[in-house]
């Protein structure tokens, strides 16, 4: 009998111990969950949480109706936290690449590692390496004065280095974010002339080199991107990247800007129409041609015609020698496509061009004989239309030579047998014979860094291989993973509604939900299957793959701006900064809390992550609700709204606010609504 | 042709009888002798109107740009004149309004600033970017006046003064709220070395300097719409039409006479009580400090002391008089007149002269430059030119 007790007692305390555990955990998980729950808080939901985390969230958010704070607003949001904040791995990536006179010498600019390389072209060895702060991306050398020039892009600068020592001698601060570079000379050394393209600023800048100075600044086009002189050292001709914008439901176009180097002014500004994406441009002075790649984007056309070739293909614009018009040939085929032309070098004897691909890893040879004899033979219909009929290119493009991953930049030997070609994501540069037309050898400036999932996720990211036929890459209406600026008429929502603004990827780590209908949770359900339906046509990124193009993608910062860099904000800057966290009217109208732009724009990502509506629905529009954009790097994103109608700031209230909704502005003079779109500039 | 003479100054000029029928003028007598002028006279008017391919009876401005093409901004659009005749650029070619209103040229880039009734444009390259007070920090669409100072535009709007820094992007305005400005409606604006000087509707002149911020009127000091109570003694009227500035003078237009300030006195002048041909003036262009004046009787040129005014008679006919200090006027007139009396817009160098008048565009070709005797007038120290009326061969090598 007592053993029988004792036994029961046991039990009952194992019992007791048991359920106690049990509630232990229980509770342990109710409260996880409830942190979760927290955690979770979207608007509304806000209203039910207890005393205590109303308080907190109404204390931290500065709002007394938290029904649109979200926990997430303030937690793991943080920008010091975030992905791109964080120091990365860095890679001996070439950029621009320039060959001495002699050809014995090749020298590369590495930005990723803020070096320039100095290679031995007979051995393919590398010889030197120098340290040059400041993302070295571009190198141009000018012998007779023993200089090499090099566009350091982060700091906006050219620095000039002796070619003896590889040693900094001096710098001239340019526009923003130079990338192009050529020089010119017309035989003295007082007349010869450095092009900058400066890609953030949309300016061209003109430098003199003995001592290094700006003498002129020339507003360009859009992101004005590659330079070319012309032989006699007397004009100059800039790529421009993007298409100045057209407005929501016109064929975009871009620049080819001419430069009269003798008067240092702009001489004509050529249309590319329905092109894009210029980063490189070449002349061939025998012909008179002026040339640059590009891309024909037919972004108004409904998706559904990728698998038809009709969104975009890459192809030549060609300014004719009389300079009256652009003849626009292809340079992909009819079922293979070499997306995203990086560079463009003409051999002059024996007129051939080389088209860099740097989404189809490969480089086109072009005989540009052939090519004069093909538009010889066309009519001038057949000319208009040229671009769209990709089986042309066969008439002149003479072969594809395979290069390692993502090839941007390359460089003809003087003698012109040789072709040196950057091959920036496997940290290496190819060596083609151009007689041959194959591969002699490779330079290999560093690990391929495999090992790191943000290298990664930039060769997916850049990589065409994964779309139908190769035609496009992510980075083909990504540039740097920032906008095209340009709008697309996606089919998910039905053909012919529902434009939508490019958006951009940087800045954009912990901005979810994504896509301006805000449907992806993820960047995994945007790249991976989203991306796969609505683009590729073919099977999407998975597994690793996947994960590697967000890490990626969260890698990159918000884009930099000449506001941004300032340190201290402009009294401009600090009336507008008080009219975005206004609470109230200069005459003490309170601002609904549902009007106020810290209420959807809540810092630090100026994001709440939710759908809003603000008045802006367009006539072929589905719903009033569209996802709250992140405002960093918010300058150098236009156009705007969901459907980039606006093509400022100034007109998201200008032309486009309707009854404040959109934020409480109908009260601001013009200069408080020039100081409020000042400082919006500066985040 | 019919002429009038005054006898005084026969015997003086009999000398100079050829020279003057060689430029042109037929004299009432051989008094009008150009050449001891101090400044040089317009000798023949070629005039452009619609007949000759301009696209408005109006042309309200012109601009010889440093590269030798001519600007045209009319009712009708823009024309710009090369080795190949007129050519226009409209609304289709991106211009935002047809009316032009302002012109001025930025002397290191040759981009031209175009001021209308809807927006500022920039036409560069053969492009026209257009700047709207939608788009963009434009104070007001209403342009009346541009000028450019390094690289800043300024505009002179009915909503105040606008301030564009071209590297930046960033605007500034400046207006009753922020300014020493009595009303935010500008008509004209003008850099003048480290100053700008911004000419006000009812609020006289502004003298800005933007490296201090600071601000400075000039208003009537009789306060008197109609009358110049006390002349000289600041400007004639705070009715500012237009201004300029060149060489250290500055000059003022309103709807009731016309002032001068070189920095330390102000001239007044009306037409009741000097050879200003009407109180209505609203245009003056200056160069080697001769104001060249648009009023709505003509043409008038004056070094403050000296002054010869280009009018058309009822049937047509020019019209020149030479009014010289302590003398009697001098009348001629010519072969060829102004298009029209109402001067609109006004472009002068050494050698020739373009006149913007309500009825055509007028090209006034000089006499030989006089020597350059000019009336002494004390200067601003150390000003030097910087904007659009410095002469266009001071571009430096790009």
């Amino acid at each position: 009998m007592k053993r029988r007790l004792i036994i029961a007692l046991a039990t009952a305390a194992i019992l007791v111990a048991g359920l106690g555990i049990a509630w232990s955990r229980a509770d342990k998980t109710i409260r996880q969950n409830a942190r979760i729950r927290v955690l979770d808080v979207v608007h509304g939901a806000g209203l039910r949480l207890p005393e205590r985390d109303r308080e907190h969230m109404q204390d931290r958010s500065g709002l007394e109706d938290i029904s649109n704070v979200s926990c997430r607003d303030c937690h793991g949001a943080t920008t010091n936290s975030l992905p791109w904040a964080q120091p990365r791995p860095r890679h001996a990536s070439p950029s621009g690449l320039a060959v001495s006179a002699r050809g014995d010498r090749l020298f590369a600019a590495a930005p990723d590692t803020d070096e320039v390389i100095e290679v031995e072209t007979s051995t393919l060895k590398v010889l030197r390496r120098a340290a040059l702060p400041g993302r070295p991306t571009s190198v141009v050398l000018h012998e007779p004065s023993g200089s090499l020039l090099v566009v350091c892009r982060d700091q906006d600068r050219v620095a000039r280095l002796d070619l003896g020592t590889l040693t900094e001698k001096e710098s001239v601060f340019v526009g923003l974010g130079p990338v192009g570079l050529a020089i010119a000379s017309q035989g003295a050394i007082e007349t010869t002339r450095v092009v900058v393209a400066n890609t953030l600023s949309d300016d061209i800048s003109l430098l003199a080199l003995q001592p290094l100075r700006e003498v002129r600044r020339l507003p360009a086009g859009r992101e004005p991107y590659g330079v070319a002189t012309s032989a006699d050292g007397t004009a100059a001709y800039v790529a421009n990247r993007l298409a100045v914008m057209p407005g929501i439901d016109r064929a975009p176009a871009s620049e080819l800007t001419a430069i009269d180097l003798v008067t240092g002014r702009i001489s004509a500004r050529h249309r590319l129409d329905s092109a894009h994406l210029s980063e490189a441009v070449a002349t061939l002075p025998t012909r008179g041609w002026i040339l640059t790649p590009m891309v024909r984007v037919r972004n108004l056309v409904p998706i559904t015609q990728v698998a038809r070739g009709w969104v975009m293909s890459a192809g030549l614009a060609l300014v004719t020698p009389d300079h009256s018009s652009v003849i626009q040939v292809p340079t992909d085929e009819a079922n293979r496509y070499f997306a995203d032309p990086s560079d463009l070098v003409i051999d002059p004897v024996r007129e051939r061009a080389y088209l860099v691909s740097g989404g189809g890893d490969a480089v086109s040879v072009i005989d540009l004989q052939r090519l004069h004899l093909w538009l010889q033979s066309a009519s001038e219909s057949t000319l208009r239309t040229a671009i769209h009929q990709l089986e042309v290119s066969g008439d002149y493009v003479l072969a594809r030579i395979p290069t390692g991953r993502n090839p941007r930049r390359a460089t003809l030997s003087p003698d012109g047998t040789r072709l040196f070609v950057s091959e920036y994501l496997d940290n290496a540069i190819l060596a083609i014979d151009t007689t041959t037309l194959k591969p002699q050898g490779r330079i290999v400036l560093g690990a391929a860094g495999l090992d790191d999932p943000i290298r990664r996720g930039e060769r997916m990211f850049t990589w065409a291989g994964k779309t139908f036929q190769g035609q496009f890459s992510c980075r083909s209406c990504h540039p740097d993973g920032h906008v095209d600026g340009l709008n697309y008429d996606f089919d998910g929502d039905g053909v012919g509604d529902n434009l939508l603004d490019n958006r951009s990827l940087q800045g954009v780590a912990s901005t979810w939900p994504f896509k301006w209908n805000g449907k992806n949770p993820s960047l995994e359900i945007q790249c991976g299957p989203r991306f796969a339906k609505v683009l590729m046509r073919t099977d999407p990124f998975e597994g690793q793959a996947l994960k590697d193009l967000t890490v990626y993608i969260q890698s990159l910062p918000p884009a930099r701006t000449r506001h941004a860099q300032e340190r201290a904000l402009s009294p401009a800057q600090e009336r507008g900064r008080a009219l975005f966290y206004a609470t109230e009217t200069p005459s003490r109208i309170p601002i609904p809390t549902e009007r106020r732009c810290t209420t959807c724009h809540r810092p630090p990502l100026f994001t709440n992550r939710a759908k809003t509506a603000v008045g802006t629905r367009g006539l072929n529009d589905t719903t009033d609700h569209f996802d709250t954009p992140h405002l960093l790097g918010i300058a150098a994103s236009a156009p705007y709204l969901h459907d980039g109608r606006a093509k400022s700031l100034e007109e998201l209230w200008t032309l486009y606010q309707t009854n404040d909704l959109h934020g409480v502005s109908s009260y601001m003079s013009k200069q408080q609504l020039n100081d409020l779109v000042e400082f919006l500039k500066t985040l | 042709m019919k002429t009038t003479s005054h006898p005084n100054r026969f015997s003086r000029h009999t000398a100079n009888l050829a020279a003057v029928v060689a430029l042109g003028l037929v004299p009432s007598a051989p008094s009008a002798d150009p050449e001891t002028l101090p400044f040089p006279v317009i000798t023949r008017f070629e005039n452009f109107r619609m007949e000759q391919g301009m696209p408005s009876h109006k042309i309200h401005s012109v601009l010889k740009a440093s590269d030798g093409r001519l600007w045209v901004g009319t009712w009708e659009g823009l024309l710009v004149r090369d080795s190949k005749g007129f050519h226009p650029i409209t609304t289709a070619d991106g211009l935002s309004h047809k009316m032009i209103l302002g012109l001025a040229e930025d002397p290191t880039t040759g981009d031209i600033w175009v001021g209308t009734m809807r927006g500022l444009n920039r036409v560069s390259g053969g492009k026209v970017k257009a700047y709207l007070q939608t788009d963009s920090g434009l104070p007001n669409n209403v342009v009346y006046g541009v000028d450019v100072v390094g690289d800043h535009v300024w505009v002179a709007t009915a909503a105040g003064t606008g301030d564009l820094n071209t590297r930046t992007g960033v605007w500034q305005i400046y207006d009753h709220n922020n300014a020493v400005m009595h009303e935010p409606w500008c008509y004209s604006i003008k850099g003048a070395g480290s100053v700008v000087y911004i000419g006000v509707w009812g609020g006289g002149i502004v003298e800005h300097d933007p490296s201090r911020g600071t601000f400075k009127e000039y208003r009537d000091p009789d306060a008197d719409f109609h009358y110049d109570l006390v002349p000289d003694d600041g400007p004639v009227n705070d009715i500012t039409s237009w201004l300029t500035w060149d060489d250290g003078v500055l000059w003022q237009c309103t709807y009731f006479g016309f002032s001068r300030f070189d920095g330390r006195r102000w001239r007044t002048w009306v037409e009741s009580k000097s050879p200003l041909p009407s109180n209505f003036t609203q245009f003056v262009w200056s160069h080697r400090k001769v104001a060249w004046i648009g009023t709505d009787k003509g043409l008038s040129t004056t070094d403050g002391e000296t002054w010869v005014n280009y009018s058309v008679s009822d049937k047509g006919t020019g019209l020149m008089e030479i009014h010289r200090p302590s003398q009697p006027v001098e009348k001629h007139t010519t072969d060829t007149a102004l298009a029209h009396g109402f001067v609109l817009g006004v472009w002068v160098d050494d050698q020739e002269a373009w006149i913007a008048t309500s009825d055509g565009l007028s090209h006034g070709l000089l006499s030989a430059a006089p020597g350059r005797r000019m009336a002494a007038h004390p200067t601003l120290p150390n000003t030097p030119k910087t904007s659009t009326d410095s002469h266009p061969n001071n571009i430096t090598a790009p």
